[in-house]
């Protein structure tokens, strides 16, 4: 049995004339983790943004758990809305600031930071660094962490293991499945890495031009007969 | 036709933008009233707007101060009215110098820096982060900074004050042949309290136009680096027009008291 625990009906998002997001329709259900995939471009980022209230649309409607259209919603009960999340950047979007610890601090106040930064594979003596003295992939993880400490109802991954070597990578994969299948929480990964759709996605949605081409099981992905999504998956451009 | 497109975009972006920025402004006051106050990083901020700023606004003042009793001794001198210079430099000095050409350096300084903190926050997402950490962009970031700068900036024009008086001693005394306790002396004497007063009060309205333009300005930057580079510019040329919108009316109100 799937619980609903967001709806998103006839989302429609552009920037100036461009329109990025047309006529665009998904459920997202409880203790499920679901892949965005889609080219670069494609608006898989727009569309997180638009789901956890960060920026505005202009039709449509994006329900949490039976509330209110979110369009409908004030600034203050926006940022009520939104602490239901955690997100992990695309470009991580740590507080350059701050160290490390207090980055970390600002989604939850911990005794010590150890056994998290353990779980995302980073060395508890970057605590004390600023994010600007870390590497890409390391404050990607740190981003991770942020995100993950505060337990957030749902989590929203924006390519969470572009980046990072192939050995991390595989770590961070095995990270969010254990937290996607033993803490079942609802996730949202928008990923590149078809890896991380076959290890822990359970539905996935291929997003092309601002449209969701193709929904539905993880496993049933490679049975698809779209050729678009064949092709995006092997990796083969149309146009030649 | 193509003309009057234009000239009506103009005109509308320029009411579209008087709207956003009252809407800031709204935000920003309810906010402080509503919600959480850092009293950390306004104290953060006011060392770096106001502590940080004091060689600036120092070497401005002692230089000003300087001149004008060099420039007023050339005038006065003519008519043999030498002994009215240390009130002139007092006058000057606490009624108009200190506090525009504080303004004017701090917006440089801070206001700049502050729209470029903020906008760069703003482009790279940290904003977007915050709100999801539970934390009122407003709070953390905006009334801070715009209280800071509300406060600091008297303080600051106050020292610079003094430090301009005594430019202005400086001269008197060693190039001049000025009789120093007779200078002081006429100095105290002279200057009033609203005087020193309606200084101050300028100062505090030029620190609140200088933080809250380089806020808005860092708020709303979008594009990158090219963007950001762009709310620094607006920021420090609106906040210096303002300043010297403002001090106008500040003067004129106080001209009639
Ligand atoms: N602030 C903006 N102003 C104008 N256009 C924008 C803005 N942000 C994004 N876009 C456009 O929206 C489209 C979708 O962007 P989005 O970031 O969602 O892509 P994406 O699918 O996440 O791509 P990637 O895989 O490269 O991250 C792009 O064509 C981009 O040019
Ligand atoms: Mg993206």
């Amino acid at each position: 049995m799937r619980n609903l625990k967001i709806s998103i009906k006839n989302l429609e998002k552009s920037f100036k004339e461009k329109k990025i997001l047309k006529n665009l329709s998904l459920d997202i259900f409880e203790s499920e983790s679901l892949s965005i995939i889609g080219e670069s471009g494609s608006g898989k980022s727009i569309l997180t943004r638009c789901i956890v209230g960060l920026i505005d649309f202009e039709m449509g409607e994006i329900k949490f758990e039976n509330s209110e259209n979110l369009m409908k919603f004030n600034f203050s009960e926006k940022m009520k809305y939104i602490s239901n999340f955690g997100i992990l950047f695309q470009n991580s979007a740590l507080l350059d600031s701050l160290t490390i610890q207090e980055n970390l601090e600002f989604a939850k106040k911990k005794e010590n930071y150890t056994k998290t930064l353990d779980e995302v594979g980073l060395p508890k003596n970057i605590l004390n660094k600023f994010p600007a003295e870390l590497s890409v992939g390391m404050q990607k993880r740190v981003g991770l962490a942020r995100a993950i400490i505060k337990e957030p109802k749902v989590l929203i991954l924006d390519e969470p293991t572009t980046g990072l070597d192939p050995i991390i990578a595989r770590q961070i994969n095995k990270l969010i499945k254990e937290l996607v299948k033993k803490k079942k929480i609802t996730t949202i990964t928008v990923t590149h890495d078809m890896e991380s759709v076959y290890e822990f996605g359970d539905y996935v949605a291929f997003l092309k031009e601002g449209k969701i081409e193709w929904y539905g099981d993880a496993k049933k992905i490679n049975k698809s007969k779209k050729i678009s999504l064949k092709n995006f998956i092997n990796g083969i451009d149309e146009e030649r | 036709m193509n003309f009057l497109k234009k000239l009506f975009s103009l005109v509308f972006n320029f009411f579209y933008s008087i709207g956003e920025i009252v809407n800031f402004f709204l935000d920003s006051i309810k906010f402080a009233l509503i919600g959480k106050f850092y009293p950390e990083i306004f104290l953060k901020q006011c060392i770096k707007i106001g502590f940080n700023s004091l060689p600036v606004v120092g070497l401005t003042s002692i230089f000003t101060g300087m001149v004008l009793a060099l420039q007023s001794y050339t005038g006065f001198s003519r008519f043999s009215a030498e002994s009215a210079i240390p009130n002139v430099v007092v006058l000057s000095i606490t009624r108009e110098l200190a506090p525009v050409l504080a303004g004017l350096m701090v917006a440089g300084r801070s206001g700049a820096a502050i729209a470029a903190e903020i906008g760069t926050m703003k482009v790279t997402e940290q904003i977007d982060a915050l709100k999801t950490l539970s934390t009122n962009p407003y709070n953390y970031l905006i009334i801070p900074r715009i209280l800071a700068g509300i406060i600091t900036l008297p303080i600051l024009v106050f020292v610079g004050d003094i430090i301009g008086v005594m430019g202005g001693y400086l001269i008197c005394v060693n190039l001049l042949n000025f009789n120093p306790t007779v200078y002081l002396q006429n100095t105290y004497n002279f200057v009033q309290f609203l005087d020193v007063f309606s200084g101050l009060v300028k100062a505090s309205v030029f620190g609140f136009l200088i933080t809250f333009m380089g806020c808005y300005h860092g708020f709303n930057a979008s594009g990158g680096a090219q963007g950001v580079g762009q709310s620094t510019t607006y920021s420090v040329v609106s906040s210096s027009i303002l300043i010297l919108l403002m001090n106008y009316i500040i003067t004129s109100f106080f001209f009639r008291l």
